[in-house]
């Protein structure tokens, strides 16, 4: 890579932190109740013992209850689900994969559904909604694993294939069980749709382990990644592992989708498009690719999700809605400025 | 010594064997090439021997090490292969590309080091192709593309070349140009190469031994101009070939009318 191509770069991951200090910064200080950036320093400081905050208890719960786990899941979420849709781009050479590729939506749509609709007889969404939606959603990628490809022998068209089949299968019963039962349909809508209302710092401590451990395997897989471009037999005769690397990062993405989707429902457009605006920007290596999706996934959910509380408060967009709203124009946008890279 | 020594090998697909019980070695820093038909088996067994196809029956062993027992890091430190249509990734630089070569001796979670980019450059300057180090890929003719693949098999530093139908597409200037360049890799490298190539006289120019491989079995096996000169080919072929001497060269003709099979 050329010095102006460094350049760049440099000034990509700028904007992007910047663009991420920004999201943490509003995610605090935006919403109903106004509590100015510096009251809320103030605070912070006076958690170490330096000076006195100015926060009332109300105020205090409202940013360190509230807003504050809310954004953090957001950055986490945000980050998850668009490095897990680089990955998979890379690892499946296809433009249009996203996270979701493998069923994982759908398994976890389904699993969510039937906690809600069936088990879930009252009137609110069951607490342990999560946790079935979770195991939906690994259920779906095992599924369509060992359908697509007797384990290692699996090759990526097999896998699409079977994903897109398990995820049609799913999709028809989720909707036969959404439509069963009137009196859940809209709870189950506000599921699938995805929000980050819900947030808690127990949610946060739940999906954290998932999304470290996997965005690092990920990132760490981007120099593999970059090898693959050339093909399976060919990156094979350079010495690549092919199919034991492609295990790993599609279980890593995967696991780490899961978690994500468990806690804050089907979030679409962040995985499929960060990832190809932040190759517009800064070349198709996937060792750049990845690591500036983590930062930059992880400020754009932060973003949309202010706009979804805010817009139409007191009550909310569903992200999922926002994400499309804000997302597909920007990326528009950027690909009438930007031409991908000569064909 | 024999660099690559294939024995008794079969390899099949699709219900059918695509080689059959083929045995051949190549003696270490020479040139041998595989020529016959297509759909003779020529780039399954080199493919074989690259250590990309399940043998079925027989071995493979590359520097006295059976292939079938490396690991693919391991393997591609003895093999490098230069593929008959390879994948050309838009929006990388030649000289990124030609660093993949790389992969096996720096790991996947390592960068490449300083001695990994003198070996890239290095290349880059034997092949000619350092004015186009920082061009992306996909805008090279078919002739430079061709080289760069050339210079990331010779990055990889292996003993020994497997390369499919390198020439395929290419125009005489740079079918010579490029089969010189391996030429002199063999010469003052020590490298070991198995080839395929269609081009009957090229083969017959720049391989020390050529093997006729027809139907998945060897046919022949020797000096290149014994085998080219010997009347199998034309059976092999199924039509008359005949060869002519040009200063010194064999050149193959093919006559146009099909040879009958009785």
């Amino acid at each position: 890579m050329n010095l102006s191509g460094r350049r760049r770069v440099t000034t990509v991951v700028a904007v992007t932190l910047a663009g991420l200090a920004v999201a943490v910064v509003v995610g605090l200080v935006v919403g109903p109740t106004p509590i100015g950036l510096w009251r809320i320093v103030g605070d912070l400081f006076s958690h170490v013992g330096i000076g006195h905050s100015t926060l009332t208890p109300l105020e205090s719960t409202i940013i360190w209850q509230l807003r504050a786990p809310r954004m953090v899941l957001g950055l986490l979420a945000g980050a998850m689900l668009a490095v897990a849709g680089g990955t998979y781009q890379g690892v499946f050479r296809n433009p249009l994969a996203d996270p979701y590729l493998l069923g994982v939506a759908a398994g976890a749509g389904l699993g969510a559904t039937v906690a809600i609709v069936d088990i879930g007889s009252g009137t609110s969404t069951p607490t342990w909604t999560p946790l079935l939606a979770f195991a939906g959603a690994l259920g779906a990628v095992a599924v369509t694993w060992v359908v697509g490809g007797r384990g290692l022998r699996a090759t990526p068209s097999t896998l699409i294939l079977a994903g897109v089949a398990v995820a049609s299968l799913l999709t028809s019963a989720q909707t036969y069980l959404q439509q069963s039962s009137t009196d859940s349909i809209t709870r189950v809508y506000v599921w699938l749709l995805g929000s980050l209302g819900t947030a808690s710092w127990r949610s946060v401590l739940l999906v954290l382990p998932y999304v470290a451990v996997c965005t690092v395997v990920c990132v760490a897989a981007g120099r593999a990644l970059d090898v693959m471009s050339v093909g399976e037999d060919e990156s094979r005769s350079l010495g690549l592992p092919v199919r034991r690397v492609r295990l790993l990062v599609v279980a890593a993405s995967s696991l780490g989708t899961a978690a994500i989707v468990s806690a804050v429902g089907l979030i679409g457009f962040v995985g499929i498009i960060v990832p190809h605006v932040v190759r517009l920007l800064v070349g198709t290596s996937y060792r750049r690719i990845l690591p500036i999706s983590v930062l930059a996934g992880a400020a754009f959910l932060v973003l949309a999700d202010t706009v979804a509380r805010t817009i139409v408060a007191p009550s909310e967009l569903p992200l999922g809605v926002v994400t499309a709203l804000v997302g597909a124009p920007v990326f528009v946008l950027i690909l009438s400025v930007r031409r991908p890279a000569v064909r | 010594m024999n660099a690559v020594v294939v024995t008794g090998l079969s390899v099949r697909a699709g219900g059918r064997d695509l080689v059959s019980d083929v045995s051949l070695g190549v003696e270490s820093g020479t040139w041998c090439t595989i020529i016959g038909p297509n759909g003779a088996g020529k780039t399954t067994l080199v493919e074989a021997v690259a250590g990309l196809r399940r043998i079925g029956a027989g071995s493979i062993s590359l520097e006295g090490r059976a292939v079938g027992e490396l690991s693919e890091r391991a393997r591609a430190k003895i093999v490098s292969l230069v593929p008959q249509h390879p994948e050309v990734p838009a929006g990388m630089a030649v000289r990124e590309y030609v660093a993949l070569g790389r992969t096996a001796h720096h790991g996947l979670l390592r960068g490449a080091s300083v001695r990994d980019w003198t070996v890239v450059d290095g290349v880059l300057r034997r092949l000619a192709l350092d004015e186009f180090a920082q061009r992306d890929v996909v805008t090279l003719s078919g002739g430079e593309r061709q080289r760069m693949v050339l210079g990331r098999a010779l990055a990889q530093s292996t003993p020994v070349m497997v390369l499919d139908e390198p020439i395929t597409g290419l125009d005489m200037r740079h079918q010579i140009e490029l089969l010189e360049l391996l030429k002199k890799e063999v010469a003052q490298g020590g490298l070991t190469v198995l080839a395929t190539l269609h081009d009957l006289t090229l083969a017959g120019q720049f391989a020390d031994r050529l093997v006729l491989l027809d139907h998945g079995r060897v046919v022949l096996d020797g000096r290149a101009a014994d085998v080219i000169r010997s009347p199998e080919l034309s059976v092999a072929y199924e039509m008359a070939l005949r060869v002519v001497e040009v200063d010194g060269t064999d050149v193959v003709v093919p006559a146009r009318t099909r040879l009958d099979p009785s």
